[in-house]
């Protein structure tokens, strides 16, 4: 879960880190709370929102009167705003950029940092990467006093107490509250010390277990703030839990593998056809899976060919025919089905899907040909 | 002989209490994979078709001589199941489950760098030798015995592909899942390591997805180590960027993520690369295997 920048900030504070003063804005009375000269930044849970101008200064009331006008219900990158933060404008000496995360290329935490902060990090990483510094933790060990002194060093800056509290927050929040990203960028050196302009934190999504109420609170925000125009089949792929991937294309592709539906998505592209998804059914119970998958996938009104790719590793191919059957019983398909199937029960499985007249290879090839016929080519 | 396991191999099942566990213990068995044990805490004392359980790990290396281990134990206690193994010195643990939090996953891969053990996963099928011992959930009559190796990161993906090459007639020395990351404890390059040094593997098929480095470094080690022949395949070439397809792992951030960039790579390296499991086939037949 990516939390919005006002959630990364409250987080932030609880773990001792220095934020500028901030206050919500949902309309235009909420301004009179506020002192200028201000920052107003849109609160929605996207990268670039500065290049995409919904980060802005406001040095008077009636300045940020018509910016909030104009910020306020418009629609960036597909989300609607619906909330601004503003927060006290400071003056800045110097920006740098921290970040603690898992270095998977050697399965340590890190922190990366880099006296060139405010800047794309990704565009700084390739053309000049020797000016990002990473400074890996052993997480059995954890943050040693030894580490923010190198990180301090490393940016330039006083080992004070401001900067100490900033490294120890990081650490804390992605090893305590389990984030997989704590990102702050810039972090602004001002006369008072270092303190935190903006602020990205994921939370790990397989943590949930341990979470406790906190998480629940930051969820609930979530779906109060935030208004994304989602399609239907990405609504009830959200509610199923199913992994899908909306795309352009007219031929439905549903896999109960995650490999194998990558696999069958290339093969459709190189056959001439175009995905209209990849939707793989996961570990679940698969006849509810199977069900549940058909009618994400059918409910994109341009799926014209149905294509069905299973191997049957874990997944038993009679419980999956099963919720096929299932689906098709209930609500029919308006596109033609090709199913490859194989493996656990496959026999069982082929004589359920026969009964609607759908005749299962056990080849893929045949299967994946068999749907670029069907689909619009 | 086989990489990691063989027919000797001494195997503890963690979690063979729960459906899962009981149910692949089973099949691992009927399969002929040497399973000597089973642990889940409160159990011990019950008998699992034939299978001592035992209350912890500790009590089970107490009565067996065991090497390898197998873990069907939930996201939340993976992290003190696999801490367990590791603890009481065995030096294999294959980590089927999908879920675990990257901070555990990254404790559990260091604590195994201190004992000294190999940890494969998460999240993978683990592994198979046909015809002699299978320390996994592969569908094993899709498998059997031949010279090439498979290491995978989808598990069925290396299903697909080993039973199309089954169906040429191509068997398979053994076939690993690494798991869909985007943490692994055991890499394409570790197992390509051990490919390079089993004189009954003559050639390798290496399966990647889009996403992360894995295959990057792959290339490098094929480019500098590897005699035998490789056949790479990497799935997602059509993957839209920043999609997460189905694993954990598999988003493409960033040009190197791409599934281009790392069919480049390997290419360059000396690997053959392929689009289907027809085309890997026809390649090894090419080579002579």
């Amino acid at each position: 879960m990516k939390l919005l920048e006002y959630q990364a900030k409250q987080l932030l504070t609880e773990s001792g880190v220095p934020v500028p003063e901030g206050r919500l804005v949902e309309r235009l009375s909420d301004l009179d709370r506020i002192s200028f000269p201000a920052m107003l930044k849109a609160q929605i849970p996207v990268g670039g929102r500065g290049k995409a101008g919904v980060v802005k200064f406001a040095a008077t009331r009636t300045e940020a009167e018509s910016i909030a006008g104009d910020l306020l219900g418009a629609d960036i990158k597909g989300f609607s705003v619906t909330t601004l933060l503003a927060e006290a404008a400071v003056d800045i000496l110097k920006e740098l950029y921290v970040c603690c995360l898992n270095d998977k290329e050697c399965n340590r935490p890190m922190f990366m940092v880099s006296r060139e902060g405010g800047v794309d990090i990704e565009q700084l990483a390739k053309t000049s990467p020797e000016k990002i510094v990473r400074r890996h933790i052993d997480p059995l060990v954890g943050l040693m006093e030894y580490d923010i002194r190198a990180l301090a060093s490393e940016l330039g800056i006083a080992r004070d107490r401001r900067f100490a509290a900033v490294a120890k927050g990081l650490w804390a929040i992605l090893r305590h509250q389990d984030a997989t990203l704590v990102e702050i960028n810039p972090l602004a050196v001002t006369d008072t010390g270092v303190t935190a302009l903006d602020g990205k934190i994921i939370l790990d999504d397989n943590a949930e277990f341990r979470a406790g109420v906190r998480r629940a609170e930051l969820k609930a925000h979530q779906r109060e703030r935030i208004r994304i125009q989602k399609s239907e089949p990405e609504r009830l792929a959200e509610t199923y839990d199913i992994a899908y991937v909306l795309m352009d294309g007219d031929i439905g592709i549903i896999a109960d593998g995650a490999g194998t539906g990558m696999l069958t998505l290339d093969l459709v592209k190189d056959l001439g056809g175009n995905p209209a998804n990849f939707c793989e059914m996961g570990g679940k119970a698969a006849a509810e899976a199977a069900e549940q998958a058909m009618e994400i996938v059918l409910s994109n009104p341009n799926v014209k060919s149905l294509l069905i790719s299973l191997i049957g590793g874990l997944t038993r191919m009679d419980r999956v025919a099963e919720g096929i059957d299932a689906y098709l019983k209930r609500h029919g398909c308006p596109a033609p089905i090709s199913v490859r199937m194989c493996g656990t029960k496959a026999e069982a499985g082929c004589r359920i899907l026969s009964a609607h007249g759908i005749e299962a290879t056990a080849d893929l090839l045949t299967a994946a040909k068999a749907a670029v016929h069907y689909g619009g080519k | 002989m086989a990489i990691f396991i063989d027919r000797d191999t001494r195997i503890l099942v963690q979690g063979i209490t729960g459906n899962v566990g009981r149910f692949q213990t089973r099949i691992m068995k009927d399969y002929g994979s040497g399973i000597v044990a089973g642990v889940t805490p409160g159990k011990g004392g019950q008998v699992v078709d034939g299978t001592p359980v035992y209350d912890s790990v500790e009590d089970a290396v107490r009565e067996h001589d065991i090497n390898a281990a197998i873990s069907f134990v939930p996201a939340p206690s993976a992290k003190n199941a696999a801490f367990e193994i590791l603890a009481a010195g065995i030096p294999f643990l294959v980590l089927t489950t999908e879920g675990i939090p990257e901070n555990d996953i990254i404790n559990i891969v260091r604590h195994a760098e201190l004992t000294d053990g190999r940890v494969l996963g998460p999240d993978t099928p683990g592994l198979i030798s046909p015809g002699r011992c299978k320390l996994g959930v592969h569908p094993h009559e899709m498998f059997r015995e031949g010279p090439v190796g498979i290491v995978s990161k989808s598990g069925s993906l290396s299903y697909e592909v080993a039973r199309v090459l089954t169906g040429a007639g191509i068997g398979q020395s053994s076939v690993v899942g690494i798991g869909g990351g985007p943490i692994w404890g055991t890499t394409h390059e570790d197992v390509l390591r051990e490919f390079e040094n089993d004189p009954e593997t003559k050639a390798v098929v290496l399966l990647g997805e889009v996403g992360g480095k894995l295959e990057h470094r792959a290339a490098a080690f094929i480019e500098s180590h590897m005699t035998k022949p490789v056949v790479a395949m990497i799935v997602g070439r059509s993957a839209p960027e920043g999609a997460r397809m189905g694993h954990a792992g598999a988003i493409v951030e960033g040009e190197a993520g791409t599934a281009a960039s790392k069919l480049n790579a390997l290419a360059q390296a000396g690997a053959r690369t392929a689009t289907t499991s027809h085309e890997i086939v026809n390649i090894l037949k090419e080579i002579g295997v």
